[in-house]
């Protein structure tokens, strides 16, 4: 017998794992994705919530978050392309210029 | 029974997938095994009986973003040496699964404490036609912005990504 709990449950896990994600990695393209899988894991909530109590206006809020995903996804594609034209790198150790003072006499 | 094993073949796949994707090396794994997730993902909407969002799902995140993503990491010719190598990965993922645990098992308890519903599919729940009458009558000041959002996106996509002249 599967409960609606369970999804949640799931999607709780899921974006447990995304957190791992952005806390662990150091590769931007890595970063983006967890991000992203954290806002599917809200979606999945968002479903779930809606077949709980029978209503689709849930349904509509997940559908703006994907629409809200598809505008982010634009936007940081773009700063990683222009991150990588500047730096060669997919390091996000790399791009710290505003963090420390030593890394002017790095570059 | 059959839709308890496709849930629990969906859920294990999206895990073990979403858990590859924050572990591969190369970023191209890592794109290959979230589509997977992302596919997972579409499928447990289809048993929540929302066929309108796992289209949707399909299309626009399988498809569109994530492309849009492959695309960007075959133009960007990726080097070894251009990703960072991370020789601490598998302690800082472990150690980080470790941190983040008892927040996990506390949202786990606390849902649990919800009502218990059966996830059975309703014929017609989900359909085109319902959500499009919810979007189109309580919703249309969100879906207007949002295509704002959207067109503002696209412009500052391009604005961010084009070749600078030589300053």
């Amino acid at each position: 017998m599967i409960f609606v709990t369970d999804y949640m449950i799931l999607a709780v896990l899921l974006f447990s794992i995304g957190i791992v994600g952005v806390i662990s990695r150091r590769n931007i393209v890595v970063l983006y994705m967890s991000i992203e899988l954290m806002l599917n894991a809200i979606n999945l909530i968002f479903v779930a919530l809606s077949r709980q109590f029978e209503q689709v206006d849930t349904q509509v809020a997940a559908l703006m978050i994907i629409a809200i995903a598809a505008a982010e996804a634009a936007v940081f594609l773009a700063v990683i392309v222009l991150l990588f034209r500047n730096r060669r790198s997919l390091d996000a150790n790399v791009f710290r210029l505003l963090g420390q003072r030593e890394t002017h006499k790095n570059d | 029974m059959l839709v308890e094993l496709i849930f629990i073949a969906l859920s294990l796949i999206a895990l073990i997938s979403a858990l590859g994707m924050i572990s591969f090396h190369q970023p191209i794994n890592s794109v290959l095994s979230f589509i997977v997730t992302l596919l997972s993902i579409a499928g447990l909407f289809a048993l929540l009986s929302s066929s309108f969002l796992f289209i949707v799902q399909i299309i626009v995140y399988a498809g569109a973003i994530m492309s849009l993503i492959l695309f960007v990491i075959m133009f960007l010719n990726i080097k070894e040496k251009n990703i960072p190598n991370e020789p601490k990965k598998a302690l800082w993922i472990t150690g980080s699964l470790v941190a983040i645990s008892p927040f996990t098992a506390l949202l786990v308890k606390a849902l649990q404490t919800l009502p218990q519903k059966e996830a059975t599919i309703i014929n017609g729940f989900g359909s085109i036609e319902a959500v499009g009458r919810e979007l189109f009558s309580k919703w249309v000041l969100p879906f207007e912005m949002i295509s704002i959002l959207l067109l503002i996106a696209l412009l500052g996509a391009i604005v961010l990504a084009k070749k600078e002249k030589s300053i």
